[in-house]
């Protein structure tokens, strides 16, 4: 059977081989991933090459950028250097949106699937409990559950996580509705698939580009929540992140510009680079956008 | 010895807005090994619910099987547990579906989603099964198996999809093959090819075919044996060539005379005027008897049931009538 000469092996790859060629060809994603790995870099090595501490006063306050050469980008209202803030405040900052949007889509994908896939009796419980969720203002509840537990990069995380997964969970729950009516579902249960089955290979897999976007988005909407609960004084205060640079800046703004510039530019440069991914990733699974 | 596959008087009834209403009433059928019976009729008759009700995937609710039993192999399945049904679907009793455009599953390649099948019922590995997909999409005909098995069901035609549809029905052997409309969505020419396929792979797998269609071309190229159903009833049962030169029943011969005859321009197309009633407004008389050109009184009134008069089996007043 197997005695011919092999043939070209054209598209003999795995999915995920495939993907990632698609991947590499989407330069917006590729930009988005070099971007990333700029951000996590200096975050993560950064302190290697710049010695600095974010929390000691170094220098006179407010002192502009690019005047003194020590302190590139200035320093903040109490003197501090604002690129060690940058560089040790990357680390907690990612961490907290990274692990708030796993949170959010394992609790959101989690109800979605299950109310959508059964309907009925499980529907409108698991619907009732997400409504509860989403009526309770989440900047309130998220500041409530950390002054609660106490700040830490922990509970903050858990806060976001657990006050932003009901859109997540409504998006998973209209997709499963809308997909599990498809034919090629039947046609699963035809061949004898079980209903885990047929929830978790059959119609996530259908139901994940706008879930992979909604994810990329949810991290870059968790950086932005961790920078609020630290702008109003309920971040972690022993530990530095861009929200926290942010916030006690905040009332030198019209004084000293940059002490709140930069941070917010990190933040958007981290939460562009992390959407241009996401993009990347829908398309490089969808399998129909791939040449032929 | 027991039928390999035996419906009894058979009931499923749907919760609608008008309340409960009988989408299948009293169906007996059968079919033995290496047969083919064929279920004619107009859409809306429950040719498709028969084939969801053996498969154990009558949507329930709203439907729900009121009454009459399955049998598989002398095994009923009606009362089966979940788990049971389960494990005969794919491996006993399997399907192809009407729409090869929408059946497979879009994001996986096709030689993956058939190793899933074969996987689902057999102890084998990823690797012995993917081996397996290739061979059945050789078996069906698909050119350069080994590659197009890492193609997406987009990247093939209907008549290959359907094709794989049909590798992925046989992959586990099943006893049963039901064909709900197989070549509805396909084109003339790649109908005639299925057929064939489908004609070899129950030479080689020994299977029973249920054929459900309302093409009555299909029914003479395929079947051995043919049931007419109307507004969930068998209403006429036969063997294939009888039906189709001696049809009993009006509406059973109304199908036989919409089929179009080459090379006879004279020859006006027949139709059957209406359409089949709604489920909900059945009275007590015959279904068919509004659409019927030979209903008198008794039609209306009493509801015919299957009985031989003569030739075959079939539920008609007038038929009963003239052979008195």
């Amino acid at each position: 059977m197997d005695s011919q000469p092999t043939q070209p092996q054209i598209a003999a790859q795995s999915p995920a081989r495939e993907a990632w060629i698609m991947f590499r060809r989407n330069v917006p994603a590729v930009i988005g991933v070099i971007l990333l790995v700029l951000i996590v870099g200096a975050t993560l090595y950064g302190s290697l090459f710049y010695q600095g501490d974010a929390f000691s006063i170094v220098w006179a306050p407010h002192e502009p950028p690019g005047v003194t050469p020590e302190f590139p980008l200035g320093t903040d209202y109490l003197g501090r250097d604002i690129v060690a803030g940058l560089l040790t405040g990357g680390g907690p900052t990612l961490a907290v949106g990274l692990a708030a949007a796993a949170i959010t889509m394992v609790i959101g994908v989690s109800f979605g699937a299950l109310a959508g896939f059964y309907g009925g009796w499980v529907d409108n419980l698991l619907m009732r409990i997400t409504e509860f969720f989403q009526v309770l203002p989440a900047l309130l509840f998220a500041m409530v559950l950390v002054t609660l537990f106490s700040p830490s990069l922990f509970t903050i995380a858990m806060a976001i996580g657990v006050v932003s997964w009901p859109q997540t969970a409504r998006l998973t729950r209209a997709e499963f509705m809308k997909i599990r009516e498809l034919e090629y579902v039947t046609a699963a249960r035809a061949i004898g698939a079980r209903n885990r089955r047929i929830i978790w290979t059959v119609i996530l897999p259908n139901a994940a580009p706008p879930l992979i976007v909604s994810a990329t988005l949810t991290i870059g909407v968790a950086i932005l929540f961790e920078a609020g609960l630290s702008f109003l004084g309920l971040g972690d205060p022993n530990v530095m992140s861009w929200g926290l640079m942010i916030g006690a800046n905040r009332e030198y703004i019209l004084d000293a510009w940059w002490p709140v510039t930069f941070p917010g530019l990190a933040i958007f440069f981290t939460v562009f680079a992390v959407s241009l991914i996401g993009d990347g990733l829908n398309d490089a699974f969808n399998p129909k956008l791939r040449e032929r | 010895m027991s039928r390999l596959l035996e419906i009894d008087d058979l009931r499923v009834t749907f919760r609608t807005r008008y309340g409960e209403v009988t989408a299948l009433d009293s169906v007996s059928l059968h079919v033995d090994a290496g047969e083919t019976l064929g279920i004619v009729g107009e859409s809306g008759c429950g040719k498709s619910i028969t084939a969801l009700s053996v498969m154990g995937l009558i949507p329930q609710p709203p439907g729900r099987i009121a009454g009459g039993a399955i049998r598989l192999q002398g095994e009923d399945i009606v009362g089966a547990s979940p788990a049971r049904l389960q494990a005969l679907r794919g491996a006993e009793v399997a399907m192809i579906f009407q729409e090869p455009m929408t059946s497979l599953n879009p994001v996986f390649t096709i030689g993956s989603q058939i190793a899933e099948a074969i996987m689902l019922h057999q102890n084998v590995g990823a690797d012995q099964a993917f081996k397996d997909a290739i061979a059945l999409l050789d078996r069906v005909g698909i050119p350069s198996p080994d590659r197009r098995a890492h193609d997406y069901p987009h990247q093939l035609s209907g008549g290959m999809r359907q094709r794989v549809m049909i590798a992925m029905a046989v992959s586990c052997r099943p006893k049963v093959l039901i064909a709900d409309e197989p070549t509805t969505a396909l084109d003339v020419t790649v109908q005639a090819q299925i057929f064939d396929l489908l004609n070899e792979i129950q030479r080689d797998f020994g299977a029973a075919i249920v054929l459900i269609t309302h093409d009555m071309g299909a029914i003479s190229e395929m079947a051995d044996r043919v049931a007419v159903m109307y507004a969930g009833r068998v209403i006429e049962e036969a063997s294939a060539d009888d039906v189709l030169d001696f049809p009993q029943h009006p509406y059973a011969r109304g199908l036989i005379d919409c089929i179009p005859a080459l090379g006879r321009p004279d020859h006006r197309l027949a139709e059957i005027p209406g359409v089949v009633p709604p489920l909900h407004l059945l009275g007590a008389g015959c279904a068919f008897a509004q659409r019927c050109a030979h209903r008198n009184d008794r039609c209306d009134r009493e509801k015919p049931s299957l009985v031989n008069h003569g030739r075959h089996p079939v539920a008609c007043h007038g038929a009963e009538e003239s052979r008195l």
